[in-house]
């Protein structure tokens, strides 16, 4: 199905998870509503394509060590030789340099490329996958417990939404610093480490709480069906009820929102690296590339090219994808 | 309705406490000498940071502090540096020792620009969202339709920074088709200061208008099935009357709350594009500030963001339930 399709503006909460498959001549008994989302996503011209180019990337990603040996650089060897005075690189695409050498530094832009698909593809899918499980947990226990712990949780919940993510984020890069003895007495490798956590805690941070507002809707309808009142009768203890009984429901809305987020991570770390908070040399990350290439984009717009190429094609894939999922699992637009 | 807003009202104020305890917590109960953090590592002199210490208390209980800041907050309070007194009228969120100024006045100082930017696209997103989104509403499942669905798709899809970036660099400076980034304030020349702040406008305004498209068609296209829209149409109204005049006005209101919740956040989170067209608002002094360790200025920021976050979520929500009652039972 095409994704401009009139149900795509229907937000992820709409769509029941419980709902049941429906079962018509053309869906066989037996297939679960995964597997049928599973299928129409593979009919799906504009999600293969996409899931393609994200295979692509995480495999550059994964393979970033073998691609710059077959080139025969490395992330790190400044190419001082082959800048001039100004600092500006004095050769362009060459055989040694696929993609030419970084202006000032010298050093590989193919290698450097390559490495900066790894720390965007890592923050983003750790992060997802926090997000995820506390989302859940704190989800699922607000919709089936109800009480005073639906009321802490919620209202965490709205307290957590009304943070505003990008001040915060810059406010944490300092303090967490500061706790390490603040960045003037950390190391280069040191500072970029800790960047590197402070990110992934920050993204799950505030990507729980969307998440969990979801599924503790979903629960709350789903606790008073008749399986879970079985279950409940029958003396099965809560935690199997939670994870055994209602998690299996709650598929849907899980694969949407991850699909959703990490897309959205993406383009947070990305952009954080970009303002100066988040990752830092000596690391390679596309964002912080696009930061420094600002300045020299009229001499070497290839060295700013790469970054932004690479952001682009990875986030709207992801996220074309995520919206092809999305379609994939409504039952409203089963056809 | 009166219970409905003290039932809200009681759980902002919850949220704003819980912020203000949170900012406060991560400012000086996290770092292990917050002297050192607020005084900056760089060039921070012994008799500077006996200075913060004696003036922020920080030799006394934590919940004194804490006390002594949300009393500055209401009353004001007084900083001495270098033996000069300084008066931090309220509210006082904090000193700059950095600045030699109190935070409340570095932040007043750049509000006018974020206001003025955000203000700005305010106007053109609602106008250009809305419109788009209800001609595609009008015109459901046409080829137009699907197309600017798609685009609008495809656009948002891609990150923001990336889009403002190459227009700024590409169609301000290598080919000057739009005018540069810049601020003049109005009241020494608005000629200037509309040219300075008109690409900004559009890029910000073009690129989020593709969600407001989004909401106002999903809104609309429901909207345009009432029953009440067939009875117009029944009584020989013209089609435009409508769309613009029944439709619109019931279509308009999920719109609406986003757009509230849309502007709170935007006041704070205004920093790409400040950054990018280099616009000396919010955004860019907290940017500044986190160069120089300028604690106090981030935390102050970062309190002002939420304060509004909160207020707009609660008017929003005010406003929602005295155009449909049913909000107020859930």
């Amino acid at each position: 199905m095409s994704i401009g399709s009139p149900d795509s503006t229907v937000g992820v909460e709409e769509h029941p998870a419980s709902a049941e498959p429906v079962r018509t001549a053309a869906t066989p008994h037996g297939k679960s509503p995964s597997r049928i989302a599973f299928d129409r996503l593979r009919k799906d011209k504009v999600a293969v394509i996409c899931a393609s180019i994200v295979l692509f990337f995480i495999l550059v990603a994964v393979l970033a060590p073998l691609l710059a040996k077959l080139e025969g650089q490395d992330i790190s060897t400044f190419n001082t030789r082959q800048i001039d005075e100004f600092g500006y690189p004095t050769i362009g695409i060459t055989p040694d340099h696929w993609f030419g050498i970084e202006p000032k530094t010298g050093r590989d832009n193919f290698a450097r490329w390559v490495y900066g698909a790894r720390p965007s593809l890592i923050i983003a899918f750790l992060a997802t996958v926090v997000g995820t499980a506390i989302g859940v947990v704190m989800g699922l226990l607000a919709g089936f417990l109800g009480g005073w712990v639906d009321r802490v949780i919620s209202w965490l919940i709205d307290f957590v939404l009304s943070l505003p993510f990008l001040l915060f984020a810059i406010a944490l890069v300092p303090i967490v610093e500061s706790l390490r003895g603040g960045s003037f007495n950390l190391t280069p490798e040191d500072q970029a480490n800790i960047r590197f956590y402070v990110l992934i805690f920050v993204l799950a941070f505030f990507g729980w709480a969307g998440l969990a507002r979801i599924i503790r809707g979903e629960v709350l309808s789903l606790r008073e069906r008749e399986f879970v009142l079985a279950a409940k009768a029958i003396g099965v203890p809560t935690w199997q009820v939670l994870f055994k009984e209602l998690l299996p429901n709650l598929v849907a809305p899980i694969v949407i929102s991850a699909s959703l987020a990490v897309p959205a991570y993406v383009t947070a770390e990305a952009g954080l690296s970009f303002l100066g908070v988040g990752l830092v040399e000596p690391k390679p990350s596309w964002g912080q590339t696009i930061a420094v290439a600002t300045n020299w984009y009229k001499a070497d717009p290839l060295y700013l090219w790469l970054p932004v190429i690479g952001i682009t094609a990875l986030v709207l894939a992801l996220a074309l994808l995520g919206d092809a999922i999305r379609d994939a699992f409504d039952p409203k637009t089963r056809r | 309705m009166l219970y409905f807003v003290a039932r809200r009202l009681v759980s902002a104020l919850s949220v704003v406490l819980a912020t203000l305890i949170a900012t406060f917590a991560l400012f000086f109960i996290a770092p292990t000498d917050p002297a050192a953090a607020i005084c900056g590592e760089r060039n921070c002199t012994q008799q500077r940071y006996e200075e913060i210490t004696k003036n922020l208390h920080l030799d006394r209980p934590k919940v004194e502090q804490f006390a002594d800041y949300t009393i500055g907050i209401f009353a004001g309070r007084d900083f001495t540096t270098s033996g000069v007194t300084q008066h931090c009228a309220a509210p006082c969120l904090g000193f700059s020792f950095k600045n030699d100024r109190p935070v409340t006045e570095l932040i007043g100082s750049r509000f006018p620009v974020t206001l003025s930017l955000v203000l700005g696209y305010a106007v053109l997103v609602l106008t250009i969202g809305v419109f788009v989104g209800s001609m595609a509403a009008k015109r459901r499942g046409s080829l137009g339709d699907r197309a600017l669905m798609t685009s609008t798709l495809v656009v948002s899809s891609v990150p923001y920074y990336i889009v403002a970036l190459m227009v700024a660099l590409y169609l301000t400076i290598v080919y000057p088709i739009l005018p540069r980034g810049e601020w003049t304030p109005p009241s020494e020349n608005f000629g200037k200061f509309i040219a300075g702040l008109l690409t900004p406008w559009l890029v910000l305004g073009i690129y989020n208008c593709t969600s407001y498209a989004r909401y106002s068609r999903g809104s609309m296209v429901e909207t345009l099935s009432e029953d009440y829209i067939r009875t117009a149409r029944a009584k020989g109204l013209s089609d435009r009357v409508v769309t613009y005049k029944h439709a619109l006005r019931s279509g308009l209101i999920p719109v609406v709350t986003i757009f509230g919740l849309d502007i709170a956040g935007s006041l704070g989170g205004a920093i790409f594009t400040e950054r990018i067209f280099d616009l000396p608002g919010l955004g860019q002094l907290v940017l500044d500030s986190l160069n120089n360790y300028d604690l106090p200025v981030i935390m102050g920021t970062v309190l002002v963001a939420s304060v509004i976050i909160v207020a707009m979520n609660f008017l929003v929500d005010i406003g929602y339930s005295l155009i449909d009652p049913r909000v107020r039972l859930s």
